[in-house]
């Protein structure tokens, strides 16, 4: 019952780091890293459940992109 | 300018797939919901939650079934392409039916837990080092898992935003996913009391994916030796590789230096691939730079015109270019150094007649 439990606090911190992640990035970085995105907000709420459970892969490729963006510039 | 993004991209053929899709859905819940009861052992009567249970985790593994078939057929038979193409929208339904499902079983089986619904659903069994008795539920929730991470990145923006390897990798999962059905299933229901249409069922589903997959994995290696031998036997004569399909832009060239002052410039236009030299006849201005507008190339200098299947200005002018032959061998493209006499007409090599 213990590790049970242990392991759905976990999938829940997991999927609340998420919600944060899905915050910032839905509002601070699509429009940096995304061109097309840039002017349309009736899709963004669609990618929140998929931030949410991606959201390590999420903060990686933003990151990825930010610095691509760096060395064009 | 770049394609805004949409919620939802729908087209006609994509209601009437969609439309498809939930209609046949309906059905086979309905029908299963009503006709499975006259099949069961009248001794042990199952209750109509459970019912439901069943005609939804039956459905979902059956759509899982479909969805990995369609790839395959789609490589042996190009009429299966449409269903590819909107395979997207049978996942996150798939990935729908399978969450209630569980929710049936969550509702059911643990519903009146003392403890959280999930936390006993985890812990109600973990003999996780026998066969007869195994927590197949555990598989299940393997299985839901990457689907849900498989319907929540299907929409386009996480193909660009992931790029295509890694969102293409992340989606290879619907194999985890399938295996875990199939254990899940295996370690589960077909423990129970023997079920012959249901183990049919699951023995034919991983006879079908297996088996055209590996149809189709044979298939194309024995088409990427023959195009390996084709392309051989081309260069043997002297032909070059002048490079990928796909590196070529639609009404662009991709130009091809032969030696010092020798280059060639191959056209995609139409569906279809000319081969011309780069050097216009006027003062060796650039042709390859130029665009192709009703299968002609305009040279970016001063604008001469030239037939790309001829070389040929078209008339009342003259004046007339090499070309050259080519060939497309499965994405290949490959290039006959051999200038031709200016004005020397070659059949464009067709794009799609090649496979
Ligand atoms: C949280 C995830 C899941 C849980 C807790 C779960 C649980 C269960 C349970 C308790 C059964 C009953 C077995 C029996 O009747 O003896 C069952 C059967 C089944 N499940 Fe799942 N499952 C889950 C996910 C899935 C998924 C994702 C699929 C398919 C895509 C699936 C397909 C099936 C099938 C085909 C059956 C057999 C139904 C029948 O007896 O006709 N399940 N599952
Ligand atoms: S060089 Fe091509 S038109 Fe003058």
């Amino acid at each position: 019952m213990q590790t049970a439990e242990f392991l759905i606090d976990i999938g829940r911190y997991y999927l609340y780091a998420g919600g944060a992640v899905a915050v910032l990035f839905l509002v601070i970085g699509i429009e940096r890293v995304e061109p097309s995105a840039q002017e349309s907000y009736a899709f963004r709420p669609l990618l929140i459940p998929g931030i949410c459970l991606i959201w390590p892969l999420v903060l990686y490729r933003w990151f990825h992109l930010e610095r691509e963006k760096e060395a064009e510039e | 300018m770049s394609v805004q993004y949409m919620p939802v991209l729908w087209n006609r053929n994509k209601i009437f797939y969609d439309a498809v899709l939930l209609i046949a859905v309906g059905l086979y819940l309905f029908v299963f919901i009503r006709v499975a009861p006259a099949f069961e052992d009248v001794s042990k009567p199952i209750d109509g939650a459970i019912l439901r249970m069943r005609a939804f985790g039956s459905c979902a593994f059956l759509m899982l079934t479909i969805i990995l078939c369609i790839g395959p057929l789609a490589r042996l038979d190009r009429r299966f392409l449409p269903l590819l193409y909107n395979r997207r929208h049978f996942g996150v339904l798939t990935a729908g039916i399978a969450a209630v499902h569980a929710n049936y079983v969550l509702g059911w089986y643990f519903n009146f837990s003392p403890t959280d619904k999930y936390a006993a659903l985890l812990s109600s069994n973990t003999s996780y080092g026998q066969v007869l008795g195994f927590p197949f539920e555990s598989l299940g929730i393997a299985a839901l898992l990457i689907l849900f991470v498989l319907a929540a990145t299907s929409h386009d923006f996480w193909l660009s935003f992931l790029g295509a390897p890694i969102w293409k990798a992340l989606h290879m999962s619907i194999y985890a996913a399938y295996a875990f059905v199939v254990l899940h299933v295996a370690f589960g229901a077909l423990q129970g009391p023997a079920d012959p249409i249901f183990t049919g069922v699951v023995a034919a589903s991983v006879v079908l994916v297996c088996g055209l997959h590996f149809m189709t994995g044979r298939m194309e290696a024995a088409r990427e030796r023959g195009e390996e031998t084709a392309k051989a036997s081309l260069q043997e004569n002297g032909w070059v590789v002048a490079g990928d399909l796909d590196d070529i832009d639609e009404d662009c060239a991709k130009v091809v230096t032969l030696n010092e002052d020798e280059r060639v410039a191959i056209f995609k236009y139409d569906g279809k691939l000319s081969a011309i030299t780069n050097a216009c006849a006027h003062q060796n201005g650039p042709l390859g730079e130029g665009k192709v507008l009703w299968g002609c190339i305009t040279c970016p200098w001063h604008g001469y015109q030239y037939n790309l299947a001829d070389g040929r200005a078209p008339a009342p002018f003259t004046e007339k270019i090499s070309t050259y032959r080519l060939k497309l061998i499965g994405s290949t493209v490959l290039l006959d150094p051999n200038a031709l006499p200016p004005g020397t007409h070659v059949d464009p090599v067709e794009i799609g007649g090649a496979a």
